[in-house]
């Protein structure tokens, strides 16, 4: 075995090579304070190799990016536990670059003949934060397409060369496949490169010139290899394990797909940024440049001067006083950042928004139909649970309300003077609509249902008490207390048949009472709903009642009867001359009213273990 | 202002012990950290050797209807029909696209016969021929009979037959339990 080495030693001299690299001489003996450096090798050896991995199966194009993340993240094996480590070793970087920087400039490292080095450091130190850049936009999620957006945006601004930075980084004149191909490229190819490159040069340059302690006495001299070797060991496995808890506990997020049509408000960069994010909140309008580009730029400055700042005691002395302000300035701009957005209900109703879409998405893609080749934005923008609740929020709750709510879950508030106060509804409230109690309480109290349309406004009159005071409300009103329970019961079950859908399934006796008591009425009800109501039962080819002056209600409750009504509720099959409700035949699309009514009519796929509904 | 390195320390030939414990330490702490994230790539490059459930191609037993009956000839020769089912990708799923295709032909004793047109031999298409009444691979001259038993000596075995459903036979459709198998080898092995 030994010859054998010999032999190799010969022809390589590895033995010299090793010894050069394992027996560096450290003076004043190994210290905590210089494994900063390793755990930076560490880390973005740890990135090249997850990198790796990750790129057999990522795919970056529009409509696969998201795609192929959420096929690691939650399909293959062990995907998540590689992603979460390339995400929070990403994160870790950034901390153990600012330790490293801090070390270099309190311990005055930079000073000559190790000014080439710490430019050299800077330089890597822009690698790194481009690495953070465009990894951030590869998921193609909504939190790193808008995120990112800001950031080509300030590109944007800068003086001269801005626009075309920006379109070169953007790959055109706005997001898209080239935007991907483009960053993906530079994430694992060039800056890859470039760091390995600079990092050599760097390494080569401070091997060059050793290390020099203030005090050599404090500790026996001793070589890099155990003993600084193992203090770095210990460093990155440390690391490692907060990388590792992090996984564990949170997890690598991935909001929705990146839609450019839809508003993220809950767009934030990641928290190393958020000093900047801050920052530029004081810089308004034209302004902007300053604190986005300026400022920066002159911190940046100062950094690349330090070596030479640093000649003389009192220079050294303003470099790391200068360093601790601009720490601790980004801490407190990040805490004030962090706390503004802790006590905004708008950005805590948008986290949330954000976090129900993305998990809804994950739904959608699990379920049967799965992800088509248009990728899946197309699952949310055709999911009626999602889209739905969005068009009532939009369209109807200006006057309806749905369970008190906007269908989205928010209250209906308007601004009157600064203040946001509760709207009041003009029309009904469709919570529960075609239900039973819906139906119920549309024949049992009539008055107190259309309450909220005495409020309305419609082609300029007041619609005052057109409903409440009207001839069903008066029906209602008298006979409603006189009907027996059972009959109640049989006219609802007939009513809600109408619409195909109900849901428990309908009762064919009560049905064949509720029929009879339509057209005849009942002992206690002598004026018979038949009387004013046509009514061409489902499955039946003649009509009950003749319909003079009262809505038509066949098909009540199903999606014909629907999108015709919400189309054009004038008609006469409805509400006719004593209309109060807009019309939307030309306002909403075919596809928009199909997902909303589709929404209204609870059909959206739901998970097995969660039907029911 | 700098120091200069003073004469430099002579490295010990042996390692003292207090070295030795701590080199010890540094590659265990070292290899820990190195193997955990190359531990966790390798696991997930792996994955396409993981068994994964069949991804739902025709009803509850697998099988996808081909033709009708009366499509495949009487006189027993076979005809081509394309096999048609949802198709999973990685994350994409394509509903109702051709995965395959299959050779029918009626047997002397009315029943009907299935072959996977993909050649044992190295996996390429294999045509029809209606002047020599054979099966003809185009890639390697493998030649098979109409009853899918090799002609020649260049594939390793005879053409894939694949299960057709008796009972759906008899309502006149013909259902075949469509998949693939290893190329090359002398027994028909199910590609899984």
């Amino acid at each position: 075995m030994h010859g054998l080495l010999n032999w190799l030693d010969a022809r390589t001299g590895y033995r010299t090579l090793m010894h050069e690299a394992l027996y560096e001489r450290v003076p004043g003996g190994a210290r905590w304070r210089y494994v900063w450096g390793s755990t930076l090798v560490y880390t973005f050896s740890v990135q090249l190799i997850t990198g790796f991995f990750l790129w057999t199966a990522y795919s970056p194009s529009a409509q696969t990016a998201w795609e192929s993340v959420y096929y690691i993240q939650e399909v293959m094996q062990a995907g998540w536990l590689v992603r979460g480590i390339h995400h929070f070793t990403a994160q870790a970087m950034i901390v153990l670059m600012a330790l490293h920087l801090m070390q270099v400039i309190i311990d005055g490292a930079y000073k000559a003949p190790r000014e080439i080095n710490f430019w050299l450091g800077l330089v890597l130190m822009q690698i790194v934060l481009g690495l953070s850049l465009t990894g951030y936009l590869l998921p193609w999620d909504q939190k790193g397409y808008w995120a990112t957006q800001v950031a080509t945006n300030i590109m944007g601004i800068t003086p001269g060369v801005g626009v075309e930075v920006q379109k070169l980084a953007s790959g055109g004149n706005s997001y898209g496949h080239a935007t991907l191909t483009r960053f993906f490229a530079l994430h694992a190819g060039l800056l890859p490169a470039l760091l390995i490159g600079f990092l050599a040069l760097h390494i080569y340059v401070f091997r060059r010139h050793g290390i020099t302690v203030p005090d050599p006495k404090r500790a026996p001299d001793t070589t890099f290899w155990p003993d600084q070797v193992l203090k770095d060991a210990v460093a990155c496995l440390a690391v490692l394990a907060t990388v590792l808890a992090l996984t564990l506990w949170k997890g690598a997020e991935l909001t929705a797909p990146a839609d450019p049509s839809e508003q993220f408000s809950a767009a934030r960069p990641e928290w190393y940024f958020l000093f900047l994010f801050q920052f530029l909140k004081y810089f308004k309008g034209t302004m902007e440049v300053v604190g986005a580009i300026y400022i920066p730029g002159a911190v940046m400055l100062v950094l690349v001067l330090m070596p030479i700042l640093g000649r003389s005691k009192i220079g050294h002395r303003f470099n790391v006083f200068f360093m601790f302000a601009v720490l601790v300035a980004a801490g407190a701009l990040t805490f004030i950042a962090i706390r503004e957005d802790q006590q905004d209900p708008n950005y805590a109703a948008a986290v949330t928004d954000a976090e129900v879409q993305a998990h809804r998405v994950k739904e959608l893609a699990q379920s049967p139909q799965g992800i088509g080749v248009a990728g899946a934005i197309e699952l949310l923008r055709n999911d009626p649970k999602t889209q739905g609740a969005k068009l009532f929020a939009k369209n109807c709750a200006v006057c309806h309300r749905y369970d008190g709510k906007d269908g989205t879950g928010k209250p209906v508030e308007e601004l009157v003077g600064d203040k946001l106060v509760p709207a009041v509804a003009t029309a009904t409230d469709l919570g529960k609509f075609g239900s039973r109690e819906w139906v119920s309480g549309v024949l049992k109290d009539f008055k107190k249902h259309f309450e909220p349309t005495t409020h309305a406004r419609f082609d300029g009159q007041e619609v005052k008490d057109r409903f409440t005071a009207g001839s069903m409300a008066e029906w209602s009103e008298s006979n409603a207390k006189e009907m027996k329970p059972e009959d109640l019961a049989a006219i609802v079950e007939f009513i809600v048949d109408q619409s195909g859908v109900a849901n428990p399934p309908t009762n064919p006796d009560l049905v064949a009472k509720g029929k009879k008591f339509f057209s005849d009425g009942s002992e206690e009800v002598q004026e018979s709903c038949a009387t004013c109501h046509k009514l061409q039962p489902r499955g039946e080819m003649k009509a009950l009642g003749s319909g003079s002056g009262a809505p038509e209600l066949t098909g009540y409750g199903s999606a014909e009867w629907l999108d015709s009504f919400i189309s054009n509720p004038g008609d006469k099959r409805h509400y006719g001359k004593k209309n109060a409700m807009p019309g939307f035949a030309d306002r909403l699309s075919r596809q928009d009213r199909k997902l909303l009514i589709d929404w209204m009519q609870h059909k959206w796929y739901e998970p097995a273990a969660k039907k029911g509904q | 202002m700098t120091e200069t390195a003073t004469e430099p320390i002579p490295v010990p030939k042996e390692p003292p012990r207090r070295g030795f414990v701590t080199g010890f330490l540094a590659v265990v702490c070292g290899g820990i950290a190195g193997l955990v994230p190359a531990g966790a790539g390798v696991t997930f490059f792996l994955d396409p050797l993981r068994k994964r459930k069949s991804s739902g191609e025709g009803d509850a037993s697998g099988f996808i209807k081909v033709a009708a009956l009366s499509a495949v000839p009487a006189d027993g020769l076979p005809v081509k029909f394309p096999v048609i089912a949802d198709r999973q990708d990685a994350w994409n799923l394509f509903p109702k696209e051709p995965i395959g295709a299959v050779y029918l032909r009626k047997t002397d004793k009315g029943e009907v016969i299935a072959f996977n047109v993909i050649c044992p031999h190295l996996g390429c298409a294999v045509d029809y021929s209606n002047s020599s009444k054979s099966f003809k691979c185009p890639c390697h001259d493998s030649s098979f009979t109409l009853d899918g038993a090799p002609s020649n000596s260049i594939p390793p075995r005879g053409m894939d037959t694949l299960e057709v459903d008796p009972a759906r036979l008899k309502q006149g459709e013909v259902w075949v339990k469509f998949e693939n198998f290893r190329t090359g080898e002398a027994h028909k092995v199910p590609k899984v």
